[in-house]
């Protein structure tokens, strides 16, 4: 069973890549797709292969491997199947500060993403001195209320930011909190893989602590664990992947929440593995719901973050028949 | 103006073009409209769904939205010339587009003014130099005319309705608060810098316009919702249903769209 994910989840992958390549509203044919790769013939081709769809091909496997891993972290070390950057208001605190930069006239894609990162940190703050006040520890369940206030609050000043914003901004900024990998381009990968290899580095490194921490917070305490100060970095290291993925795709819902229940269902429970496998399945997965929304009506395009949620939805509700 | 040192409203030089383009994308209703009128029409091969006039323009393949154009597809049309609208959303389409080394062009067009050296610039980038000036110099004729026919009328107040829930209407930013000043008469609304704005309902009653503009779909609404009845334009029966097909672009057609108001607003005064 757990042999099985390993053969069959980079399979899966590798085939959703060349389809992704090789796939898009443009009919290219296997012969353009080869020459397009390889950078010889026609122009146009190149373009499309080498411009378009693969940066967007790689911003999907990132984007959808740190989302994984964000997810499989927070669902073991806060022990909540319903865990992930989304329900902790760190997606909204990374969409306020990306939507307070674009109403304040900043553009670009450099400039926009640091805001981001700076919204996802003031809220990773709030929560965090929040859980402090209200439990005083790292509480899961006091953990996840603050992170859902603040997700509120951050949704209802998005909402104040885009009532008085002008309609160029607003229909940006609409745009970007559907999520979309479309504006793929090499520096901003670039960027995002560098943020997210520092996050997977600290959670691989710490995934025994997830291990004791999923056993519950006395049982980990008596193992000997530093409870605070693990399940704190543990959520700092989630939190800077989610806030990577939003300032470069941005919201991009139910992948953290699936991804760790798809891999779990292969027997695996050491998050060492299980990290690794929710990068994997992750990145298939938002490059399968990429291909989705691009491919589905051509020429439009449909938000990414509503393809992942129509399959993450459904998804969800049959998980939690089973565990009911 | 940017126009004149050869640059495009993104700040984008100008192409220049040994042999005119032969393979267009315009993805704007305005622009799509007026390389038609200049005779370019043939060598359009995409367009945006919003381009819609005039019927010729539906025979175009569309390439999807005119807002965050999808790049693929219009690469595969392998244009020698693409047209955006100059809006941040399509910043990143346009930076795509010249990495790629496709001529590309951002023109702002919402006011009658962005209109005429548009006509001027699309015709000389299309080797159609006369024609974008006879385009012009028409519709510049005919504001003219509407203009000097109106100058000695009462200027009537009025109120456009662009949309209900919320309810939307024009400020003077808008090419339409031109086109209702060019008709002789006043939007409410003027002291608006934006091209549009949410208003509040009240607001609308307390400026007591003495006209309600509306398309024919609103028309049907503000006959038929009691609540229209608050403004006295509506009891007195002063609302005018405004012909959407002249007045939604800042187009070749923005002459006639400027005789319709006036025609409208001063049915007793016999403007030609």
């Amino acid at each position: 069973m757990r042999r099985a994910l390993w053969v069959l989840a980079p399979l899966v992958l590798l085939v959703l890549c060349g389809l992704a390549i090789a796939l898009g509203p443009v009919p290219l044919g296997l012969a353009g797709v080869r020459d397009g790769l390889l950078g010889v013939g026609d122009a146009n081709a190149i373009a499309i292969v080498r411009a378009i769809r693969l940066p967007r091909l790689v911003l999907a496997v990132i984007v959808g491997a740190a989302l994984g891993m964000a997810g499989g972290a927070l669902q073991g070390s806060l022990r909540n199947a319903l865990a992930e950057p989304y329900l902790l208001g760190v997606s909204g605190g990374a969409a306020v500060g990306a939507v307070l930069a674009f109403g304040a006239g900043v553009r670009g894609a450099f400039a926009i993403p640091i805001f981001a990162c700076l919204g996802a940190g003031a809220s990773v703050a709030a929560v965090l001195l929040l859980a402090r006040a209200a439990g005083g520890r790292a509480d899961p369940r006091v953990l996840i209320m603050a992170g859902v206030i603040i997700g509120a609050f951050a949704n209802a000043v998005i909402m104040v930011v885009l009532a008085n914003a002008p309609p160029n901004t607003v229909r940006g900024a609409v745009w970007w909190m559907m999520g979309s990998v479309a504006d793929a381009g090499w520096p901003q990968i670039r960027w995002l893989g560098a943020y997210v290899l520092v996050g997977a580095a600290v959670l691989l490194l710490m995934a025994r602590d997830i291990d004791v921490l999923a056993l519950g917070e006395e049982p980990a305490a008596a193992l000997g664990l530093n409870v605070d100060r693990s399940a704190r970095r543990i959520y700092l290291a989630a939190s800077l992947l989610a806030a990577a993925t939003v300032a470069a795709a941005g919201l991009i819902g139910f992948v953290g929440l699936m991804v760790p229940h798809i891999v779990r269902a292969f027997g695996i429970r050491r998050h060492r593995a299980l990290l690794v496998g929710a990068a994997l399945v992750g990145a298939a997965l938002v490059v399968a719901a990429d291909l989705v929304a691009r491919t589905a009506m051509p020429p439009a395009e449909l938000p990414l973050g509503a393809v992942t949620a129509l399959l993450g939805v459904p998804f969800f509700l049959l998980r939690l028949r089973t565990l009911a | 103006m940017p126009r004149a040192s050869g640059r495009d409203d993104f700040g984008g030089e100008l192409p220049r073009f040994a042999i005119p383009p032969r393979r267009i994308v315009s993805l704007n209703p305005a622009t799509t409209d007026l390389l038609f009128a200049i005779h370019a029409g043939p060598r359009i091969v995409g367009r945006s769904k919003w381009d819609l006039y005039p019927d010729s323009a539906r025979l175009v393949p569309s390439l999807g939205d005119a807002l965050r154009p999808n790049v693929e597809a219009v690469l595969g049309a392998r244009p020698d010339l693409v047209i955006l609208y100059a809006s941040e959303d399509n910043r990143p389409a346009y930076d795509r587009l010249r990495e790629q080394d496709v001529a590309v062009i951002a023109l702002r067009i919402d006011r009658v003014e962005h209109f005429d050296r548009t006509a001027r610039l699309l015709g000389s980038l299309t080797g159609n130099a006369a024609a974008g000036a006879e385009v012009a110099d028409s519709v510049q004729r005919t504001i003219a005319r509407v203009r000097d026919a109106t100058r000695t009328l009462p200027r009537p107040r009025v109120f456009w309705r662009i949309w209900d829930a919320p309810l939307i209407t024009i400020g003077r930013g808008s090419f339409l608060s031109q086109l209702v000043d060019i008709a002789g008469a006043r939007n409410i609304y003027e002291d608006i810098a934006a091209p549009s704005q949410q208003v509040t309902f009240e607001d609308v009653v307390r400026r007591d316009p003495d006209f309600i503009l509306v398309g024919p779909e609103g028309g049907q609404i503000v006959a038929r919702d009691p609540a229209w009845r608050a403004i006295r334009a509506v009891r007195e029966g002063r609302v005018r249903i405004v012909d959407t097909t002249l007045v939604g672009r800042p187009s070749v057609r923005l002459g006639e769209a400027a005789l319709h108001l006036a025609r409208l607003l001063h049915p007793d005064a016999d403007v030609r």
